[in-house]
């Protein structure tokens, strides 16, 4: 008996890492939002071809980051990467209103997904450094998340240059995963 | 099929793959690890494990190096077959050849090399760009291969990036390896572009020296290659190189001593003094022996250089023939090889002992080493004559030992000895015929009856021997059945009795009528014919002396000596043939045409190792009609039998002047252009400049610039591939463009009229354009005694009408088909009346040259019949045959002095009233 607890125990809080997808249209700053949670500083990037993988620590728990390229023909691709997740981060450029409409399709396909169904949503709307930003009702707004049912979900509002918000909303995910392995 | 039955198509075992699946996607690394293990184990043992390739993928993100290269390796061998998928991979390449680990950043630009994906490839130019300037140089070496490979997928990628000058400049590299790898690269790049992409320079060349003493041996090869290709600017450069290159022939790798020795061998040819060349022949030999104590395999590759390396160079290798004697447990290959090698090693030196081991060689149990131990024994002898008896003698040893192969294989070298050096051992002919039973193979049986047929006089029972053979003839093959012929033939020569007559009457009948072999009657009804018309001329050819022949065997052609010499150390000096021979790297650009050629030259090479013994000069192509029928006389036989042309003095006897060697028409070589005017009759394109614009000298001007407001005109007809042109020229000097050119010809004698438009384009004011008119005769004749007048008239839209005149020069209008048969010139000749005949002198007409004069005229249409000389005066008189469409012929005689001016010129024919015009074409023709 002791045995299973300290097992379900590391389960949670130990080697077991919380597989998380960051997805998003280009230029939303998918790569710039990891390399800011994992070291901490803006770093120079270029588009990804493919993706980044890295691991965070926060609050305990070990997120495996997946950021994914968010270039049209990478999209497809995503699906990919899709079993297994515990949860999305959706990353929306708050200033790029012209695809703001592209940004919603593509992010009620991923909730469409059969493979994502029990996973959490977390929405960055970045970018709030930008003049012209929409804020966070706006992308609300914009991407319809009203219309979104049967799933957990937050909207932030960030700005990875500053690194305002981010870690905001990785206190909900983290609460949000916690409560639901409970 | 009942609906049940489909259970049998769902099964709930999910198998290794799904198993592998969720491996990979396994929160726990050392899981992952395993997985990806038995993943590449899979690839490796031949199982399709492609479906995992974004599970396999995902892995490659990772810290652990083992772990990466496991991914790599994976993905070189599946990126192929999932092309979009493999974009997924390129963020973790461009990451990882940015990692602080050089040998992650090498991994990277080594394996996107290897990935040859259009996709990917567009990618990899990035990372490479910076990995070839990398602080590492284990990074820069493997970057600079990796310029190859892209060159190798998108060539005009590489070239546009600035890659090939990166490569050029990593020459210069501090690092010896990086060198290497560059001239690798450059090397490899080179061999499959047309363009000169790589040259050695003095300064690259200092570079590669300083670097070749340091890189590691595989550098060295790759920088030796390179250096083999470099063209020293003199002896001194040369001999520079080649310093420096010497002590590279310690290596302990063989292809280092090789490339070593290939290099030495280039540049040798540009050293002039003896003494640095006997010095580097000295120095080249030990290296070379050393490479003869390897492995057999390595021993085989080594025996094929040494060979072309002997064959250039005898002297590196005099002194060494020992260590090229068979051992007894050296493989059949490296037996064969050395051989070979033995054999152009001999010399009046060592023969005795080369001899010794070939004796020992022919008692051995492998049957093909001893046929060619024995062969070598026959061309010892035939290359070095002192030895030759030396070589007979063990040769007759060899026959008592009675082995039947042995001795087959004894006599057909034998014949060879004898075609070498007639008359000198034919004592040996009784021991010979002592095995006459023995023989049953037939190049060995065809030898022996021609040694018979060589020999009849001085082999007493001659006609038995043949006889003998003569009983199977039907059943032989052909090569015997050849020499059977010829040997009777000769036979019956030199003993013209009773018997050889009787056996020629059985051989003739039997090669004509009773064999489908084409050769074998065609050369017996040549001789039947022979003997029956003159026996003495058949005694010329058949019994005629023959060529000396030579040990020319295995020896290459010089040109290919030459092309594999620079190839020493690659698969081309094994296998003995250029490398486009059997590997074909260069793009679809260049014709392919090539490997045809290679073809004849290896058909070529298989005809000369069969030395024929005789007989081959009437194997040529002889017209195969009856032996009955008397050979027609041959074509030029003397000069004309028939009455001779009725002026000027009688001919002189018909020997006298020897068979007028007729020159043969040299077909006119038309250009392109010319091919296609002949085809179509299409107007040529007149094009400002024509190609088709007489490059000899200019056309005369029939208005010139004053007369014509600035508008110069010069033209003059011309003939070409059977049809008359009038070669115009229009210069505009006026101050306006000229356009709308149109022309029109007035009736004059021969009714030359334009055959179409006149084709000009706008002439710009300073330029000119060249045109070809084609014409036509007959359409507009104008009455009246015939003259040489053209009128024409050219108008454009900017001036007013031109008139001017033209010449019509009479050598422009003699058709193609103006020849005669000598008959019909003189019978044509004699019909025509005296009065038809006009004769001139032309003073300023010279004959320098007949032949090249006659091959003048030939080019205008007028046909040579016949010449003869004058004996009384020593002049020379040609006979000519012309016509101008549609049947006005023209028979001409010429007399005149070789070199001195003036010639008398007869012609006759229907229409003397042209004559004027001839004689003055042919004054022209003939200055």
């Amino acid at each position: 008996m002791g045995m299973f607890i300290s097992k379900l125990f590391a389960q949670l809080f130990g080697d077991k890492e919380a597989r998380i997808l960051v997805l998003g249209l280009d230029n939303a700053g998918k790569t710039t939002i990891l390399y800011r949670l994992q070291v901490g500083e803006v770093v120079a990037t270029i588009p990804t071809v493919g993706f980044n993988v890295e691991t965070v620590q926060y609050n305990n728990i070990k997120f495996q980051v997946w950021d994914l390229g968010g270039q049209t023909s990478i999209r497809p691709y995503w699906r990919c990467y899709f079993p297994n997740t515990q949860a999305v981060i959706y990353v929306v450029d708050s200033s790029d209103t012209d695809r703001m409409g592209t940004a919603k399709e593509e992010f009620h396909a991923i909730l469409e997904e059969e493979e994502l169904k029990d996973a959490v949503v977390l929405i960055y709307a970045n970018k709030q450094d930008l003049p012209g930003a929409l804020d966070d009702a706006s992308v609300t707004e914009a991407l319809n998340l009203h219309k979104i049912k049967n799933r957990q979900w937050a909207i932030f509002k960030t700005s990875a240059v500053k690194g305002e918000g981010l870690f905001e909303g990785l206190d909900w995910l983290s609460d949000t995963l916690k409560s639901r392995g409970r | 099929m009942s609906g049940h039955d489909s259970k049998y198509f769902t099964t709930t075992k999910k198998g290794e793959i799904h198993e592998l699946k969720e491996e990979l996607n396994s929160q726990y690394k050392d899981k992952k690890k395993d997985a990806v293990k038995k993943v590449i184990a899979a690839m490796t043992v031949g199982k399709d494990v492609s479906m995992l390739f974004t599970d396999v993928v995902n892995c490659m993100q990772t810290e652990n190096l083992e772990l990466k290269k496991l991914v790599y390796l994976y993905l070189i061998n599946y990126a192929k077959s999932h092309p979009d998928l493999a974009i997924l991979a390129v963020n973790t390449f461009v990451k990882d050849s940015q990692d602080p680990n050089p040998l992650i950043r090498a991994l990277a630009v080594r394996t996107m090399g290897c990935i040859r994906v259009d996709k990917i490839t567009e990618y990899l130019c990035d990372p490479l760009q910076r990995c070839l300037k990398d602080e590492d140089p284990y990074v820069r070496k493997t970057a600079a291969i990796c310029v190859a490979k892209l060159h190798d997928i998108n060539a005009e990628l590489v070239e546009d990036r600035g890659f090939l000058e990166a490569l050029k400049d990593m020459i210069s590299d501090s690092n010896p390896m990086v060198v290497a790898n560059a001239v690798a690269a450059l090397a490899e790049i080179q061999e499959g572009s047309s363009k000169v992409i790589f040259e050695i320079t003095n300064h690259t060349l200092f570079k590669l020296l300083a670097a070749l003493n340091e890189c590691t041996e595989w550098g060295q090869v790759f920088i030796l290659d390179a250096l083999s290709k470099y063209k020293a600017k003199d002896a001194r450069d040369a001999e520079n190189i080649v310093e420096r290159v010497t002590p590279r022939l310690q290596h302990a790798n063989c292809a280092v001593v090789l490339s070593a020795v290939k290099v030495i061998l280039q540049q040798m040819e540009l050293i002039t003094s003896v003494d640095v060349v006997r010095n580097l022949c000295k120095k080249m030999a030990p290296p070379l022996v050393t490479l003869l104590s390897a492995e057999p395999e390595i021993q085989y590759v080594a025996l094929r250089n040494i060979n072309l390396i002997v064959q250039r160079r005898p002297s590196i290798l005099a002194h060494e023939i020992k260590v090229f004697f068979c051992k007894y447990n050296d493989p059949i290959y490296v037996k064969m090889e050395k051989l070979e090698i033995m054999i152009k090693l001999a010399s009046d030196r060592n023969i005795d002992q080369v001899l010794l081991e070939f004796k020992e060689y022919a008692t051995e149990v492998d049957v093909d080493f001893v046929r060619k131990a024995v062969r070598a024994i026959g061309r010892c002898a035939i290359k070095l004559d002192r030895a030759a008896e030396r070589c007979i003698n063990v040769l007759l040893e060899l026959i008592k030992i009675k082995v039947n192969y042995v001795v087959q294989e004894a006599i057909i070298v034998i014949k060879d000895i004898f075609r070498r050096y007639p008359n000198m051992y034919e004592s040996i002919i009784a021991t010979l015929c002592e095995s006459l039973d023995t023989l049953d193979e037939p190049e060995a049986k065809a030898s022996m009856i021609w040694i018979i047929g060589e020999y009849a006089e001085r082999i007493d029972n001659a006609d038995e021997l043949l006889e003998s053979f003569l009983e199977s003839f039907p059943e032989e093959p052909a090569q015997v059945q050849l020499q059977l012929l010829t040997a009777a033939v000769k036979l019956f020569l030199k003993k013209p009795t009773e018997g050889p007559q009787q056996m020629i009457q059985v051989v003739l009948n039997n090669a004509t009528q009773e064999t489908d072999n084409p050769d074998l009657r065609d050369r017996a009804y040549v001789y039947w014919r022979l003997l029956s018309t003159d026996p003495e001329a058949a005694k010329d050819v058949v019994l005629a002396e023959k060529p000396t022949i030579s040990d020319d065997s295995n020896m290459l052609d010089q040109s290919l000596l030459d092309d594999l010499l620079a190839n020493i150390a690659t698969l081309a000096s094994v296998y003995h043939k250029p490398p486009d021979a059997f590997v074909s790297r260069t793009r679809p650009t260049q014709p392919r045409d090539d490997e045809e050629e290679f073809a004849e030259q290896d058909s070529g090479s298989g005809d000369t190792s069969a030395p024929v013994p005789d007989g081959a000069q009437v194997h040529g192509g002889y017209p195969g009609a009856g032996p009955s029928g008397p050979l027609p006389p041959p074509g030029g036989y003397g000069a004309p039998r028939g009455p001779s042309p009725p002026t000027g003095p009688p001919p002189a006897p018909a020997a006298a002047p020897a068979p007028a060697p007729a020159p043969p028409p040299p077909a006119p070589v038309p250009d392109l252009l010319g091919d296609l005017m002949g085809l179509d009759n299409a107007l040529v394109p007149a094009g400002p400049v024509t190609p088709s614009a007489p490059a000899g000298p200019p056309l005369p001007v029939l208005l010139p610039a004053p007369a014509g407001q600035g508008l110069q005109i010069s033209g003059q007809l011309m003939r070409r591939d059977g049809q008359v042109f009038y070669s115009l020229r229009f210069d505009n000097n006026t101050q306006m463009p000229l356009d709308g050119f149109m022309i029109q010809f007035n009736k004059n004698t021969f009714g030359l009229a334009s055959a179409g438009p006149l084709q000009v384009p706008i002439l710009q004011p300073g330029t000119s354009a060249n045109t070809l008119l084609p014409m036509v005769l007959f359409q507009n004749v104008a009455p009246g005694p015939p003259n040489s007048i053209l009128q024409v008239a050219v108008k454009n839209n900017q001036q007013p009408v031109w008139y001017f005149n033209d010449k019509i020069h009479l050598q422009a209008l003699f058709v193609e088909d103006g020849q005669m048969e000598r008959s019909t010139f003189l019978e044509t000749w004699k019909s025509l009346p005296d009065s038809h005949e006009v004769s001139k002198d032309l003073p300023n007409a010279i004959v320098t040259n007949s032949e090249a004069t006659l091959e003048r005229l030939l080019k205008s249409n007028l046909f040579f019949i016949a010449r003869r000389v004058l004996k009384d005066t020593n002049q020379e008189v040609l006979y000519l045959s012309g016509k101008v469409a549609p049947n006005v012929p023209f028979l001409v005689e010429l007399t005149f002095l070789v070199g001195y001016p003036s010639v008398k010129c007869a012609v006759k024919t229907p229409s003397p009233e042209m004559a004027p015009l001839f004689f003055e074409a042919m004054e022209s023709l003939l200055r």
